[in-house]
């Protein structure tokens, strides 16, 4: 069975994208163990002389790395992801490059009714940035909106049409998964790149 | 000087972008004041949490609505904004909006050779969310690359060129700057649309107090941190604390009031209590409306001196109030603008000008007598094109351009009826008779025209004021008629305050 780490990209305690990952965990269970795992007691991303990473991104790395892929869960705060996701963010490219080349899956909740869609474009530019560097399932867009409205009192998904469009985007993550195994041409340049990448100077190929 | 804030992006030990701030904090320092803002101390945002729990958010916020424009300089960390700057401006959108309606230039460091393109393009989007509402310069980009190689070891740009482009943008974002301040600027088509209920809320205007609260001033004060007491404000030209700012303002000589260019009542020198002013104010009654301390019988007589101050048809707006035998109290409204020209709300001084004219008459031995060719006049100045809807005919031809050509024959004016104070007064000087619609000048004599005078008055009122203080001589005025001030006090506050505004245009 495939193990899938799954990012709750803010910090409030009535994040409809935890519960939308909450969800995820249950309704999969059969063909996925999701961890959901939280970001709030991050700090804010600074970089030191020492390159100093919290432990809190550490241990989240090491899970990541144990994984065969990373959902994240995104509202939209100002068109743009939570600056505490884009923080977990920078912690995970800082001397650590868990989420190279590692199978991304983005969801996005929100109260309104454009579903974080902004954000969820600049994550995955972010996504695709040399630090990074994760391979993000294309085409693949779960934007529910309307979230405070969208969930049961059991925390099941009302609508059977959202339901079903998750069913699909979450069998072609799994077979994703599979398929970017096989994409391993370029995974050493990634690697390469990741290990020489230095924001001091910024040699990282595509920028010298 | 216009004032900007700047915030560096990252709040790494080492930054190139708080160093591009510094440069052009220094390069600009003749012609801008930049303070630039640590954000080290602002915690991770959490919508659960309410800005007034942390102070250097709350410390942020104020800097930056005190600011006339921002500076953002961001670096790009994983091909967006660092995280850092977006949890300051996740923070400035969520209970407070400093950003709202504000000036943004973006300019960018990084170490590599594509600046920080993709950054500011998300810190564009960032700042044009409904959440955070800033204006951002568009065009203009400046992108520092290879930032390591670019300053010279006291911090300056080494390249003239990168610097020459610098200049050219700040120029340009000055001007961004000025246009975007007007876009919040009330305007009226015409006098009737004049906001007299404040609802049209400024760059100035303290959001969230009750307008009339009677205690308004404290309530405001709080919420904007006001300076008081020992506090300095530095003036156009000189300093003074607070206290030293009331000391001067309530000895002034007439009584001042000051409403915003929302039309909102907001201040006035109390001298003395509501029953010794001239035109009675009390202390409830700051941060009213216009429309609170008027009665609605002369509301549209207000709206057309706030329109004619607005638009620029007249700077200076007079009219008398009604007085006593001994007195001729004047009201003078005058418009205050920016340093755009934009109108800022008016100035209004009250006055009694019979000590003046008493003493002016005594120092050059003359006296009043009535003129038997003055040309009747309207006793107000500066609303040319709006005196005839004072009598209500009609209210569309209250309309600026229209009312001109509706004009009265009982309101007919010789060509000095003059929309600049200057020339008001001059017309004074020369044909003292124009006051025959007051008491004042029916209750003297005459002597002789005072124009065939008019150098040697001048030359007497200059060695007067050499001899004596001009103080002194408004204090015997003063002396002279201190039973009659609290006489007459009570007829313009029994209208409630305000209302001898525009009690002189009725009354002719």
């Amino acid at each position: 069975m495939k193990k899938f780490v799954a990012l709750v990209g803010t910090n409030t305690v009535k994040s409809t994208n935890r519960k939308l990952l909450q969800y995820m965990k249950k309704r999969y269970a059969d063909e996925a163990e999701i961890d959901v795992v939280e970001l709030k007691g991050l700090p804010i991303f600074k970089k030191t002389k020492e390159a100093f990473v919290p432990q809190q991104a550490r241990d989240m790395a090491d899970k990541i790395d144990a994984s065969d892929g990373v959902i994240i869960g995104t509202p939209e705060y100002d068109h743009s992801i939570p600056a505490l996701l884009s923080s977990a963010l920078a912690w995970l490219s800082y001397g650590i490059h868990p989420l190279m080349d590692k199978p991304v899956m983005i969801v996005g909740t929100s109260y309104g009714t454009l579903g974080a869609s902004r954000a969820q474009a600049q994550l995955r530019q972010i996504l695709d940035s040399p630090e990074l560097k994760a391979t993000v399932l294309p085409s693949s867009e779960f934007l529910l909106g309307h979230s405070l409205q969208a969930f049961d009192d059991k925390g099941d998904l009302k609508s059977a049409t959202e339901a079903q469009k998750l069913d699909g985007l979450f069998d072609d993550f799994l077979d994703f998964v599979d398929l970017t195994d096989q994409l391993d041409h370029s995974k050493k340049l990634h690697e390469q790149q990741a290990a020489t990448f230095s924001w001091d100077n910024g040699t990282t190929g595509d920028d010298k | 000087m216009v004032k900007l804030v700047g915030i560096a992006g990252s709040i790494g030990e080492q930054s190139y972008n708080r160093m591009l701030l510094e440069f052009i904090r220094d390069h600009f320092k003749k012609t801008v004041d930049i303070e630039i803002l640590d954000i080290n101390d602002i915690p991770v945002f959490n919508e659960d949490e309410d800005h007034d729990d942390n102070p250097a958010v709350h410390a942020l916020a104020r800097k930056i609505s005190g600011a006339n424009g921002v500076i953002l300089a961001t670096p790009e960390h994983n091909h967006t904004v660092p995280a850092a700057m977006k949890n300051v401006i996740e923070w400035l959108s969520n209970n407070v909006h400093p950003l709202d309606g504000k000036a943004v230039w973006i300019v960018g460091a990084s170490y590599h050779t594509q600046g920080s393109s993709r950054a500011q393009l998300h810190l564009k989007q960032i700042l044009e969310s409904p959440g955070v509402n800033a204006f951002v310069m568009p065009g203009n980009e400046f992108l520092l690359s290879n930032a390591k190689e670019a300053f010279d070891a006291d911090g300056n740009l080494k390249d003239s060129g990168t610097v020459g482009f610098l200049e050219s943008v700040m120029k340009k974002f000055l001007t961004f700057m000025r246009v975007i301040e007007m876009l919040d600027a009330p305007d009226p088509k015409n006098s009737h649309e004049e906001d007299m209920e404040s609802k049209h809320p400024v760059n100035t205007t303290v959001p969230d107090v009750d307008m009339t609260d009677p205690e308004w001033v404290e309530k405001a004060a709080e919420k904007t941190h006001a300076a008081s007491g020992g506090d300095y404000v530095k003036l156009d030209r000189g300093l003074l604390t607070v206290d030293q700012l009331n000391y001067f303002l309530n000895s002034m000589a007439g009584e001042l009031t000051f409403a915003d260019d929302n039309n909102q009542f907001i201040y006035y020198n109390k001298k003395t209590d509501a029953a010794h002013m001239l035109a009675p104010r009390t202390p409830d009654q700051a941060g009213d409306p216009l429309s609170a301390v008027h009665p609605a019988r002369v509301v549209e007589h207000v709206k057309q001196v706030l329109y004619a101050l607005r638009t620029g048809e007249s700077d200076v707006v007079s009219m008398p109030a009604q007085t006593g035998p001994n007195q001729h109290v004047m009201h003078y409204y005058r418009a205050m603008r920016d340093e755009n020209r934009r109108y800022r709300g008016v100035n209004e001084l009250v006055i009694d000008i019979m000590p003046i004219l008493k003493y002016y008459l005594a120092a050059t031995g003359q006296k009043l007598v009535k003129d038997p060719d003055a040309v009747p006049m309207s006793p107000i100045t500066g609303l040319d094109a709006v005196t005839s809807a004072s009598k209500h005919s009609d209210p569309t031809k209250a309309d600026a351009t229209s009312g001109a050509s509706a004009s009265k024959s009982v309101e007919e004016k010789p060509a000095a009826d003059a929309t600049s104070g200057a020339s008001a007064s001059k017309s004074v000087e020369e044909k003292p008779a124009t006051d025959t619609t007051s008491g004042a000048s029916e209750s003297t004599e005459a002597v002789k025209p005072a124009a065939a005078e008019e150098p040697i008055d001048a030359d007497a009122l200059t060695g007067a004021s050499e001899e004596t203080s001009s103080e002194t001589g408004y204090t015997s005025d003063d002396d002279s008629t201190p039973a009659k001030k609290p006489a007459a006090a009570p007829k313009p506050e029994s209208e409630s305050a305000d209302t001898d505004a525009t009690s002189g245009a009725s009354e002719s």
